[in-house]
């Protein structure tokens, strides 16, 4: 896992989203009982992660498990992410 | 004939919104299925995803004379228009009777962008749009620019705000708080509004299509205000008379602080009570104007909750005029309701437009046994038409007016009301910031089982209602279930409501951009939010309000929550008064000139009491701190206009005079006051010299905001909350409790023992 995007997704969760960053880590479940998100936080997710990194995650097809935890969405953003 | 039975009709009708400048070009336009969704003016929506809105293409200044806010500007277009078909001379006696009761959802948005737009260039805002931001302003300003000396009040639940504003109308009347009332509701357009359902993804690309291709809203603006008259008093002047309105439901989802219910629960319990209150069937609902957004979620829920509740009506119409005059937000419920009176008057459905054959196809399908009424007008006779809103917070009201007058089924029989709990969140001396702070830490809302997932949610002002809520939950010993959710509501008074977040976003969006608005922050920008997140975490499920108007907001909503247990819509209310205190309300403040030196010290905090009847009290034991003996609130309407906040002596003694007449105590029996003096001198010179010539010098006076600040409205819902105390600890035998606000509006709450 590239740590550097991880924690820049860490980052922008913590003060998008106002999750307590002690709560936080890479595999915590984001839309589960872990953290709570709800379809209003995945819109701001969308757009944290474009403003950070110009992918459109939405637009190149992520699905509902891509936004499972930080892991799986830095993964996505890897994937996706034009250098 | 009870006091709860008193007819109200309704005899005036004012409208201005994209269809039309008065209530009859906007009805006729409707029938026409004419829309006034364009691209949008305002402002430059080129880099958002939707260009769509339904503006009134008239300025400010074609509107009304003189400079206010657009929201405001707007309901006294529609408030003129009222006053003139009902027939009502304004500069007669008749004047000093008329209250004003206006709902809006997102208030002086207009003037918060103006403002913020000169901060964030660093420049100093203008003072004029800063006393024009908040709700709290909008009703005194309409009720000084027509001289209209009633009670006033500022709902602001959202998109049922207009609704609610009737409602409450109407309960002002029958718990004889007046006799006519201007009611509606007002918004403008706004960035804020725009970016914030942009970042939620709810705007429809195109002109919105409700119950059809339900891909988001339309916002539109406007006004809509109507006379709401008890019928004695309207047949002792000879007006004329559309209709009746019989009777309101107001409920709560308790679900999602945007989306509502899927199960479509809250909306049918919404329904149910104005349907049940009204004393008539459901089979009896000619027509019902559905609150019809085109949302998916919405539409969905909402035709299942028609569907379901109007199983045996075989015989029901339903449109959405939001196709046409776009989604007026707060003024959403009195626009609609303008259009109801009149399907209701002239026998004419208004549809729902844009649906081609296809659609129609589908609508076959999707409608079930609903009369669904698409594209073209329909004639019918109506003899009860309903209409609904359904608002963020999870905030319901449902009205329901008729062709002829009903027996209500508004049988509660007369009870004494209590206070059985209280809680209170107070802030605390900062010496480096000189104001007053509460202890939020996250370990408190952890006592009271608050997850850490859901207090992340919450604005700050949010945060303190919630757990000054959870505190007078505990100490009354009331615990919500199944078998009293319903029975349980909730009233919130307020004076800045969520500026904080309301500025903040607004500041967001002039930096970064109306597409990049924070679809996280901006559910949190409606007044309501607070008390959405209260019925949430509590799953009290009953009545939800919540009023602006100015610091006496604390003591309005004690009374305001006493009438919903009148009418027998509640047992029990909780009643709240909350203000907080961040960098931004500082600024404020500062900026209006009213801390500092020789100033008021800002403070913050919620309070909540619990006002329970008497049957309810026993039932359960409840210990009983005091009993609410009487209240009264008097407006000024002879001092300067431009002073919304101005010192009346008659007003004040009117407010403590009615109090206690309703009490039946003497003013020589009266123990203690608890008042609203904050330290700046001409307003504690002010109170005392009042009390003095009505109770004479030796009557004790206790003022909490050299201890606690000037927390505006969770200061006067502290004021009553300690007298009650007071009288359970045996300190006094009775008391008052007294405030006023913006609006010029006077408030008095008298307790005695339980």
């Amino acid at each position: 896992m590239n740590t550097e995007i991880a924690e820049k997704i860490k980052g922008m969760l913590v003060e998008r989203l106002r999750i307590p960053e002690d709560e936080l880590e890479y595999d915590s479940e984001l839309f589960g009982d872990d953290i709570g998100l709800d379809s209003i936080d995945s819109i701001e997710i969308i757009v944290g992660i474009e403003a950070l990194f110009g992918v459109d995650i939405s637009g190149a097809g992520a699905k509902k498990e891509d936004f499972r935890s930080i892991e799986t969405l830095t993964a996505f953003v890897e994937a996706h992410k034009e250098d | 004939m009870l006091m709860n039975e008193k007819r109200c009709v309704i005899t005036g009708l004012g409208l201005v919104c994209a269809i039309g400048d008065d209530a009859n070009e906007c009805f006729e336009s409707a029938l026409e299925g004419k829309s006034g969704i364009a691209d949008v003016k305002s402002f430059d929506t080129s880099a958002c995803y939707s260009h769509k809105g339904a503006e009134v293409l008239k300025s400010n200044e074609e509107l009304v004379d003189g400079r206010y806010d657009r929201t405001t500007a707007l309901g006294i277009k529609a408030a003129g228009e009222a006053i003139k078909d009902a027939g009502l001379d304004m500069e007669s006696d008749v004047s000093s009777e008329v209250g004003v009761i206006l709902g809006s959802c997102i208030a002086g948005a207009a003037c918060v962008e103006k403002y913020y737009n000169s901060k964030v260039k660093g420049e100093k805002g203008d003072i004029e749009d800063l006393k024009a931001m908040p709700a709290s302003a909008i009703s005194g300003n309409v009720a000084d620019y027509y001289n209209a000396g009633g009670i006033t009040a500022n709902i602001v639940n959202a998109c049922a705000a207009g609704t609610l504003s009737l409602a409450l109308a109407v309960d002002m009347i029958r718990g004889g708080k007046g006799d006519i009332f201007l009611a509606g509701g007002c918004d403008s357009f706004s960035s804020l509004a725009y970016a914030g359902f942009h970042a939620l993804r709810a705007l429809a690309p195109s002109d919105c299509s409700p119950f059809n291709h339900s891909d988001g809203i339309t916002l539109g603006e406007g006004a809509g205000v109507l006379v709401v008259e008890s019928y004695e008093h309207a047949v002792k002047r000879g007006a004329k008379i559309y209709c009746d309105v019989l009777s309101t439901g107001v409920s709560s989802d308790a679900y999602h602080i945007t989306a509502p219910r899927p199960d479509g629960q809250g909306q049918m319990s919404v329904i149910s009570r104005a349907v049940k209150n009204s004393g008539i069937k459901f089979s009896d609902i000619d027509y019902v104007n559905a609150h019809g957004t085109g949302t998916a979620k919405n539409d969905e829920s909402e035709f299942l909750s028609l569907n379901t509740v109007f199983a045996e009506n075989n015989d029901l119409s339903v449109s959405s005029t939001k196709s046409m005059t776009g989604h007026c937000l707060g003024a959403a419920g009195a626009v609609e309701a303008v259009l109801t009176v009149k399907a209701l008057k002239e026998g004419k459905i208004p549809p729902t437009t844009g649906y081609s054959d296809e659609d129609l196809e589908v609508l076959k399908e999707k409608a079930g046994h609903i009369n669904f009424v698409a594209n073209k007008p329909v004639e019918r006779d109506i003899k009860y038409a309903m209409s609904n809103s359904f608002a963020f917070g999870g905030n319901n009201a449902s009205i329901v007016f008729a062709k002829d007058p009903n027996t209500l089924n508004l049988t509660c029989p007369k009870q004494e009301l209590y206070v059985t709990g209280i809680g209170m969140v107070t802030g605390e001396y900062n010496d480096e910031t000189k104001n007053y702070k509460a202890n939020l830490e996250t370990e408190v809302f952890k006592s009271y089982g608050v997850k850490s997932a859901f207090l992340r949610k919450l604005d700050r002002l949010s945060q303190i209602q919630l757990l000054s809520g959870l505190k007078a939950l505990e100490d009354s010993g009331l615990e919500v279930t199944p078998e009293n959710e319903g029975a349980i509501g909730i009233c919130i008074g307020t004076t800045d409501g969520p500026m904080t977040e309301i500025a903040n976003f607004q500041k967001g969006i002039i930096k970064d951009g109306i597409d990049k608005g924070s679809a996280f922050a901006f559910p949190n920008t409606v007044y309501n939010a607070a008390g959405g997140y209260l019925s949430i975490a509590t799953g009290i499920k009953g009545y939800n309000v919540t009023i602006a108007n100015g610091f006496q907001s604390g003591l309005q909503s004690i009374c305001a929550a006493s009438g919903a247990i009148m009418f027998g819509y509640e047992d029990i209310m909780l009643a709240s008064g909350t203000d907080e205190c961040t960098d931004i309300d500082d600024e404020i403040y500062a900026d209006l000139g009213l801390t500092g030196e020789g100033g008021m010290k800002l403070g913050e905090g919620s309070v909540t009491c619990v006002i329970e009847k008497d049957s309810s009290a026993a039932a359960r034991g409840a210990k009983r701190y005091a009993k609410i003996a009487g209240f009264s609130s008097a407006r000024d309407t002879s001092g300067n206009r431009l002073d919304n906040s101005r010192l009346s002596e008659e007003s004040l003694t009117k407010a403590i005079v009615n109090a206690l007449k309703k009490g039946g105590i003497d003013a020589s029996d009266v123990k203690c006051i608890y008042g609203f003096g904050n330290g700046v001198s001409a307003i504690d010179d002010f109170e005392m010299s009042v009390y003095k010539k009505i109770f004479g010098d030796s009557i004790e006076v206790k003022l909490i905001k050299k201890e606690l600040g000037e927390a505006r409205a969770a200061s006067s819902s502290m004021q009553f909350a300690m007298l009650a105390k007071d009288i359970y600890e045996g300190k006094v035998a009775n008391g008052l409790a007294v405030s006023f606000g913006t609006s010029a509006l006077y408030s008095a709450v008298l307790l005695t023992k339980a």
